[in-house]
């Protein structure tokens, strides 16, 4: 058993966390910045131990276990290589810990260099590499330790986005045929979707809403899970002392009739990519982004008629939207 | 490839930085009747008598010896007690670290010569007296806050990470601070080694205090190498020659490092 289970862990919240994060899984936590996913990352890896609360990995509780004790790695957001040691050594670095021998690293090195595709820079110091290199040795490092759980802390998100989709998919490969319990962080809702087997939401230093992507996404319980879960954020207005949200991607124009609610909202702004127009709009004071798809024109300030389907609307209660606006 | 020219005063400049050493140079390597006969820009009968005497004679080459042995120990101590405490200082919050950090640096403002009397009363009561320890101890006073401060501003722009990073992989902590950090601050090691060896190499003051005639350095000695038989020039001049060589060679070494040493570590 390798899964790693949290109980009643402090992370600063109203309320302790406790999640069991599953073996042979991707555990995307998601959360925005300052939700306490990194505090999360560093008490899982027991660089920080002083969070009161049990955390349980394959060796049974290790809540007070220094991070040297722990069978866990951790790949930062930022690109963390020793700088004064060759990619080889750098990857070497967990095994010489552990006491393996020349041979055994020689060949674990070669093993996991092909495999992050690194093979070839194997005597250049990290300096040398660009920054989707540098976090391909971070990340072998990091699985040359061996260890159950690999903690991955936004590892992504300081690569320009055409390296970040590549290294992404490649990861989603690298990661599957293994049984390790991956914990990665994100704040980007796509992620969930295309690494997560499950998802973790966080906000305010607590776990809100677990599950499958799809469920979450499709039941989301509360509007801050909605709107994690989104992007951009969801369409928010009130309807019989009630909290209605629909999502951008739901919203169709009425004259392209999809949906059977209607909406009339001014529009105040567009955006385009060319293959989706983002309408910003408002509706009844509150700011609304609806996502359509093509190329779109519409006159500025001009009232237009959205609509959804009532299927997709999100209702929640309205103790959310105090929590929300706190 | 465009020449660069290089404006004159750079070599004016130049001589007159240049010109006393010259003539030290100079006078090294002549005799006495003849540095105190006519004018001479050249020597005109070079001669290496004056550095053989130093090398014969006890009283130069000991006096050497013995500045060598309190700087070298005063080096050594400086490092040993100015790394643990720059990296506590680098990595860890603890009350008063500030201030404490502070208050380091304050101990230079005081001039060396208010500490003499304490030193010496201190040191002639346990029996470090006229030894290399008593220098290179009371050296300590300033060469360790400087160390400190040097080495802690190196030590902070190692990233915390690799810190963590090596406790992740497992390494024991004296693995991960001799194998893997102090090489990362070598150049900061190298321009502390010379702040240090500097500082003590030239001081005068404490070092002629708490010597008498055994561990005499030879700063002290060409000071007062004024005999019955007047000013012995050639000699003086060569011993000056070779105490300034230590420092050129420490100074080649960290070349690179030293305006960052002078900036404390920060840049």
């Amino acid at each position: 058993m390798r899964s790693m289970i949290v109980q009643d862990l402090d992370l600063g919240g109203r309320q302790p966390v406790s999640h069991e994060f599953r073996r042979g899984c991707i555990n995307v936590v998601l959360g925005r910045n300052r939700s306490g996913k990194t505090r999360l990352a560093r008490v899982l890896s027991g660089l920080e131990t002083s969070a009161p609360g049990t955390v349980v990995c394959s060796d049974g509780d290790v809540s007070g276990a220094d991070a040297r004790e722990r069978r866990v790695a951790l790949v930062y957001q930022a690109f963390v290589n020793y700088p004064n040691l060759t990619v080889a050594e750098n990857i070497a670095s967990p095994m010489r810990a552990q006491g393996l021998s020349n041979s055994e690293r020689e060949q674990r090195v070669q093993d996991l260099s092909a495999r992050l595709r690194i093979a070839d820079l194997l005597q250049r110091f990290p300096h040398e590499l660009s920054g989707g290199q540098q976090q391909r040795v971070a990340i072998a490092r990091a699985l040359a330790q061996d260890a159950g759980v690999l903690v991955m802390d936004e590892p992504l998100v300081n690569l320009d986005y055409k390296l970040r989709e590549e290294l992404e998919m490649e990861l989603r490969a690298l990661l599957a045929d293994t049984d390790l319990t991956v914990i990665y962080n994100t704040s980007d809702p796509r992620d969930a979707f295309k690494l997560g087997d499950e998802v973790v939401l966080m906000a305010e230093h607590e776990i809100i809403q677990s599950g499958t992507p799809l469920e979450v996404y499709r039941n989301p319980h509360s509007l801050t899970a909605a709107s994690l879960m989104s992007d951009p954020g969801v369409n928010v207005w009130s309807e019989e002392q009630s909290l209605r949200a629909v999502r951008p991607e739901h919203l169709t124009l009425d004259s392209e009739r999809i949906g059977d609610i209607r909406f009339e909202v001014v529009l105040t702004g567009l955006e385009t990519n060319g293959s989706e127009t983002f309408v910003h709009c408002s509706y009844q004071d509150n700011e609304w982004v609806a996502r359509l798809g093509g190329m779109r024109h519409f006159e500025m300030d001009s009232t237009l008629a959205l609509a959804a389907a009532s299927g997709d609307v999100l209702q929640f209660a309205r103790m959310d939207a105090a929590r929300e606006h706190a | 490839m465009a020449e660069k020219r290089v404006h004159w005063s750079v070599y004016a400049f130049g001589v007159y930085l240049l010109l006393p050493l010259y003539w030290l140079v100079n006078m090294s390597l002549q005799r006495n009747q003849d540095i105190v006969g006519e004018f001479a820009i050249v020597p005109r009968n070079p001669t290496l008598t004056n550095y053989a005497e130093i090398f014969t004679n006890p009283v130069w080459y000991e006096a050497f010896g013995n500045s060598l042995a309190y700087v070298s120990i005063n080096t050594l101590v400086s490092l040993t007690v100015a790394i643990p405490a720059a990296y506590a200082f680098s990595r860890y919050r603890f009350l008063g670290d500030r201030q404490l950090f502070f208050w380091l640096l304050t101990n230079r403002m005081a001039p060396p010569a208010v500490f003499l009397l304490p030193f010496f009363q201190l040191y002639s009561a346990v029996g470090l007296f006229d030894t290399p320890f008593a220098v290179a101890f009371a050296h300590c006073l300033f060469t360790v806050p400087l160390s400190v401060w040097i080495l802690e501003g190196f030590m902070s722009s190692v990233p915390r990470e690799i810190d963590e990073m090596a406790r992740l992989d497992g390494h024991a902590f004296g693995y991960f601070f001799f194998r893997l950090f102090l090489p990362l601050i070598k150049s900061g090691l190298g321009v502390t080694v010379f702040f240090c060896f500097m500082f003590s190499w030239v001081e005068l003051l404490i070092a002629r205090t708490l010597t008498a005639s055994e561990a005499k350095p030879i700063a002290v000695v060409m000071t007062r190498t004024v005999s019955a038989s007047g000013l012995d020039w050639g000699v003086l001049a060569a011993a000056g020659v070779l105490t300034i060589v230590p420092g050129i060679a420490v100074v080649w070494f960290v070349r690179r490092h030293l305006a960052r040493g002078f900036a404390l570590g920060r840049v």
